[in-house]
């Protein structure tokens, strides 16, 4: 009987917990993850390098960036592509024992010789959790950029986003 | 009345030598004169000429085993912003009287007391509040500014957001700040402004996000604009007829300026090396030669009208860039004294011109590896694939991407050069020329470039426009080279580990330092090449060094500090952890 109480209480508190995370302000850890995300995709992994500020994706040095706004991956196949890069394009991997083993793909190196993607900066699960939370709060599926979101991004109304202005 | 006059008299005098007014004022005469005050680095390139040399020689290849550091000074500047996770140092000292100028990518402008050979201090801070976000977006390489000029008592600088400073060089007080480039159409300012007379001169960046390139001049006294001549002509000016397009699209066409020009006073001309075309790697959208991109162009500085100009790579589909310096060299070719302008370019070629007339006098490959082109034409330098009849240059087939092929074959030299921005020296007292290049190859992509929206596309101002990306396929390595500038003659080579981003110095006491990646700073032996001293600093080296000298006493100075970018650390991923400072490190012998 106790057992049972018990277990009904988790299963309502577990409901309740997803009712919240649906309609809720986001708790307090999920906001700290979108900011440290906000600063690996800023800063730390400079991904806004290759793929702009607002994820739009651009040309440049570093090869052609597509657009994470428009992805059509999941978190999961996207966590993916943080950590092993894709093969054959500028995309770097971000787990720096990827290609040592088998675990990304399912390949090494050796195997991909010329495809082997770059190197990227050095990323923890943490930081790629936190990007790909960041980037499927902030972006992905979310249409063009915004003014709001520019001046949310740079912290400040900087110049940049002045033409954004309506 | 006799008393109170000689009184008077008296305090005036003493006044006088006290603040000998203008002593140390930064005249014209002065900066054509710079060879009488070796102590001195008062010229950007050292002269106006730009030799980066010094006749000091304390330090020689004698001496030289007892140089060690002997103080360093900490700045700032390494922020990140825009797209950069952080600002670099490239700047050359300017060095006067025991006080010295530097800043960093940011703009900000140190005056660093060095009167004390045992530990420097910071006199004045100027910092410009950068609009990082804004202007470090639209930079196409890294936050970057070259250095200061002098002028009277005045520093004078710029900052990535386009703007010009007069400084009082006494307190770091500002006097004037210009707008000069404007970052809402990607225009940035990166390099050190030249001055001639009471002009400073500066140019415009931003190659690789559609802009028109253009030199400027400013009257210092004012503060206010006295000429700007374009880079890309447009209809009426020669040079036009060159831009095949019929679509306006020299207004989007590059022709950027980012680094320090030269200066004739004998014929009061200044040589301007001029940046790659715009879109870089989509000569598709640009038939025709493309002038007066990747060239020199020979200007008045009064009036900033264009003399003559000279085009290394007419279409260039490389991005083979012309920014870099153009020493002024008399010498005798051939049984005949000539006024040389020489340029060491980023395509792999040396090439001497008359300086009057612009002349082609000489060319000759330098870099290890060349492949674009079989050479050059040796009456008009042109490459010898290039074609007069079409209006898309092919050069070597498949040496670049193309809207049917998009991806080339190996590109050498790798579009980076060659010869990039870094400078190189002269020594006059041994005929050579010393440069620190990049070898190796990559591969270059074409991607169809749009139109702006002004012209009926769809690309918004500060957008890239590049036509497509280069692609690292190898590792890359570096040479310090000397060349006989009056054959082009490479008659000393040395291979550096790294491609070189820090450009050399030489000195009379037989010497040329330079700088690398992995922190190394090191003496050559400028006979032999080989190196003769070395320090490692713990962090990337990207800008050139300098020497001075206070109470008799010679250093050697160089600013230090940058992470290399990432397509480098795939083929020497033994600098992906290098970290990034920002310091001043100063040498001298013990």
């Amino acid at each position: 009987m106790k057992t049972f109480a018990i277990a009904i209480i988790i299963a309502l508190a577990a409901l309740a917990a997803d009712a919240a995370s649906a309609q809720a302000p986001l708790s307090p850890d999920d906001v700290r993850a979108i900011e440290r995300g906000k600063e690996v995709y800023k800063v730390k992994a400079n991904c806004q390098f290759c793929h702009k500020w607002d994820a739009s994706g651009d040309q440049g040095y570093g090869g052609n960036a597509s657009s994470l706004r428009k992805t059509f991956l999941n978190e999961e196949q996207f966590a993916e592509v943080v950590r092993c890069g894709r093969p054959g394009t500028g995309m770097p991997y971000h787990d720096q024992f990827a290609y040592t083993d088998k675990r990304c793909y399912n390949i090494t190196s050796v195997e991909l010789g010329r495809i082997m993607p770059p190197i990227g900066e050095p990323l923890q699960r943490r930081d790629i959790e936190a990007v790909v939370k960041y980037l499927f709060t902030k972006a992905v599926g979310r249409g063009a950029s915004t003014y709001e979101e520019c001046v949310e991004f740079w912290g400040q109304d900087t110049r940049l986003c002045e033409p954004m202005k309506k | 009345m006799r008393t109170i006059s000689a009184a008077l008299l008296t305090s005036l005098l003493v006044a006088t030598a006290l603040t000998p007014v203008g002593a140390d004022d930064m005249t014209h005469q002065r900066a054509l004169s710079v060879a009488k005050e070796p102590h001195n680095w008062l010229l950007h390139h050292g002269n106006y000429e730009g030799w980066r040399f010094s006749s000091l020689k304390d330090i020689n290849t004698d001496t030289v085993k007892n140089l060690r550091p002997v103080f360093t000074v900490a700045l700032g500047g390494y922020e990140s912003g825009g797209r950069y996770k952080h600002g670099n140092l490239q700047a050359t000292p300017i060095v006067e009287n025991g006080m010295m100028y530097v800043t960093d990518g940011w703009g900000s402008v140190y005056a660093i007391d060095v009167s004390n050979g045992r530990k420097a201090s910071i006199k004045w801070k100027f910092d410009p509040g950068t609009d990082r976000a804004w202007a470090g977006d639209v930079a196409c390489c890294g936050v970057n500014n070259r250095g200061v000029a002098l002028w009277k008592d005045k520093v004078i600088s710029v900052s990535l957001d386009g703007r010009l400073f007069s400084l009082d060089k006494a307190t770091g007080e500002m006097v004037w700040e210009r707008k000069v480039a404007d970052p809402a159409v990607a225009e940035t300012l990166t390099l050190a402004p030249l001055v001639i007379r009471d002009i400073a001169i500066v140019g415009v960046a931003g190659g690789e996000y559609g802009i028109r390139g253009w030199i400027d001049g400013t009257d210092l006294n004012t503060g206010k604009q006295v000429w700007r001549t374009y880079t890309i002509p447009g209809p009426g000016e020669p040079g036009h007829e060159t831009w095949k397009d019929g679509k306006e699209r020299y207004k989007h066409g590059g022709g950027s300026v980012w680094v320090t020009a030269t200066y004739d006073p004998e014929t009061d001309t200044f040589y301007q090396g001029i940046g790659n075309a715009g879109p870089d790697w989509d000569p598709e959208y640009r038939p025709g030669d493309n002038k007066w991109a990747a060239s020199v162009l020979a200007l008045d500085p009064t009036t900033g009208k264009i003399k003559w100009g000279y085009q290394y790579t007419p279409n260039d589909p490389y991005d083979y860039d012309e920014v870099s310096e153009h020493p002024i060299i008399n010498a005798r070719v051939s049984g005949e004294n000539r006024k040389l302008v020489v340029h060491v370019a980023r395509n792999g070629f040396y090439y001497a011109l008359d300086r009057s007339s612009g002349e082609f006098i000489l060319g000759k490959q330098y870099v290890d590896e060349l492949n674009w082109t079989t050479g050059l034409d040796p009456a008009t330098g042109r490459p010898l694939n290039y074609n007069p009849n079409t209006d898309v240059q092919e050069y070597r087939p498949g040496s670049h991407g193309s809207r049917a092929k998009p991806k080339s074959d190996r590109l050498c030299p790798s579009h980076y050069g060659g010869k990039n921005w870094q400078p190189g020296a002269y020594n006059p007292e041994l005929n050579l020329l010393f440069v620190a290049s990049i070898e190796g190859c990559n591969e270059v992509e074409t991607v169809e470039q749009k139109d702006f929206v002004s012209q009926g596309g769809t690309v918004k101002p500060r957008e890239r426009f590049a036509g497509g990306a280069g692609r690292p396929t190898e590792r890359l390595y570096g040479s310090l080279k000397a060349l006989d500038p009056t054959t082009g003659e490479t008659v000393g080579r040395l291979r550096l580990t790294y491609p070189n981003y820090s450009g050399v110095l030489a000195t009379a006491g037989n010497l040329v330092f330079l700088g690398q990646y992995d922190g190394s700073f090191s003496a050559h032996d400028a006979k032999t090449l080989q190196e003769v001293w070395s320090f490692n600093v713990g962090t990337g080296i990207n800008a050139p060094p300098i020497t001075y000298s206070v109470d008799g006493k010679q250093y050697v100075a160089v600013l230090v500090g940058s992470r290399q970018p990432q397509n480098l650390w795939n083929y020497a991923p033994e600098l992906r952890h290098t970290s990034t400072a920002s310091m001043l490190y100063v040498f001298g012998l013990q």
